[in-house]
């Protein structure tokens, strides 16, 4: 990728588009991108109580723990208690993690652009605890690193995610699905990616 | 922006809120406060302990004793967004009186000057903890705590100054 990105630059016949084009594909989440160089040092936070907050001294997690090694299906979408969110988009994993496990995923795991307790609140909500695990990135810093960021103020959320998901083997991206906008569930969800693993 | 104070002006803001019948509304504290008598109530974060199951608590029981006293309106405000304050307003079932408004982007706690940075425990820039009651828009008590924790700010000593 790096090299093709040289060449592009060195070449004065190649319109500066295709040189935005092609610096953008290397920062965006893209198949084959490395999720945990993507985002370095960013870290999630697991949701939690605020207890267990206290007790883990509000810990986070690096990337590395999630995704090296393993085999991780991800989802993010714009925000806790919001509708498709939760009438649609959470149950479409919940009810299919045992789908998942069958086909050697090791996690799935959700990620919102929330603070780690509102997380909870909602993930106990929906009784999906068990099921998937739930990261905050409470200041967009990992959806901003790869690009899947959104700036949803006029609906009154503020900076949020784009609704998405992705099949990640040891950190990199194998599969990645994005929703036109947000509000629509035609790619994002657990059915889909579970025919493309 | 200093925070405010005894005898200060009620600062204008814009909050979101899902009324009782499920429509997101944008609510003007000027325009809900304008000739009334009404209680703000600040938190630090929805679904946190202190504000879930003492603070807020406490002025849901006290509501109809306030609203007695002539209180018109008992405001909960946090840096939270709309869906999640209704949602946290919701595992409050014997609430009544009590509106649960956010201030998402934290604009008007920022007018307030009331901002806390709770950066470090995954929250991010939110509101401190207080309760201020003002009378046609003139704030008469302003019980603001200094972080998180949980002393005057609660509807006990609203009520012991009304």
């Amino acid at each position: 990728m790096a090299s093709a990105l040289m060449k592009a630059r060195r070449s004065p016949a190649l319109p500066s588009v295709a040189v935005m084009a092609l610096r953008r594909a290397f920062a965006a989440a893209s198949m084959g991108c490395d999720i945990v160089s993507a985002a370095p040092g960013v870290a999630l936070q697991k949701a939690r109580s605020w207890d267990e907050g206290v007790s883990s001294k509000f810990s986070t997690t690096p990337l590395k723990d999630i995704f090296q090694g393993k085999q991780v299906v991800v989802f993010g979408l714009p925000g806790a208690f919001t509708g498709v969110c939760s009438a649609q988009h959470v149950p479409s994993y919940k009810n299919n993690i045992d789908k998942f496990k069958a086909k050697g995923i090791d996690s799935v795991i959700c990620v919102a652009v929330n603070d780690p307790y509102v997380l909870n609140g909602w993930a106990e909500n929906l009784q999906a605890k068990e099921a998937i695990d739930f990261y905050g990135d409470f200041d967009a810093s990992f959806h901003r690193s790869l690009e899947l960021d959104l700036d949803l103020s006029a609906a009154l959320l503020g900076h949020r995610s784009q609704r998405w998901s992705a099949y990640v083997v040891d950190g990199k991206i194998k599969v990645l699905n994005v929703e036109k906008v947000p509000s629509e569930f035609k790619v994002s969800g657990g059915e889909v990616i579970l025919g493309q693993i | 922006m200093a925070p405010i104070a005894v005898g200060d002006a009620l600062p204008d803001g814009t909050l979101g809120w899902f009324d009782e019948n499920d429509q997101l509304q944008q609510v003007s504290i000027h325009g809900i406060g304008a000739g009334k008598k009404i209680v703000l109530v600040g938190v630090p974060g929805a679904f946190t302990p202190t504000c879930s199951s003492q603070h807020v608590p406490g002025f849901i029981k006290s509501a109809e004793e306030l609203k007695s006293k002539g209180i018109d309106e008992i405001l909960v405000i946090s840096v939270n967004d709309p869906y999640v304050m209704k949602a946290w307003a919701k595992t409050y079932a014997e609430n009544k009186y009590v509106k649960f408004l956010a201030d998402g982007s934290g604009s008007y706690t920022h007018a307030l000057g009331l901002e806390l940075d709770l950066t470090e425990k995954g929250l991010g820039l939110r509101s401190r903890r207080y309760a201020i009651f003002a009378d046609d828009l003139k704030v008469k008590v302003a019980n603001i705590e200094e972080g998180g924790a949980f002393t005057i700010s609660g509807a006990d000593e609203i009520l012991k100054a009304l």
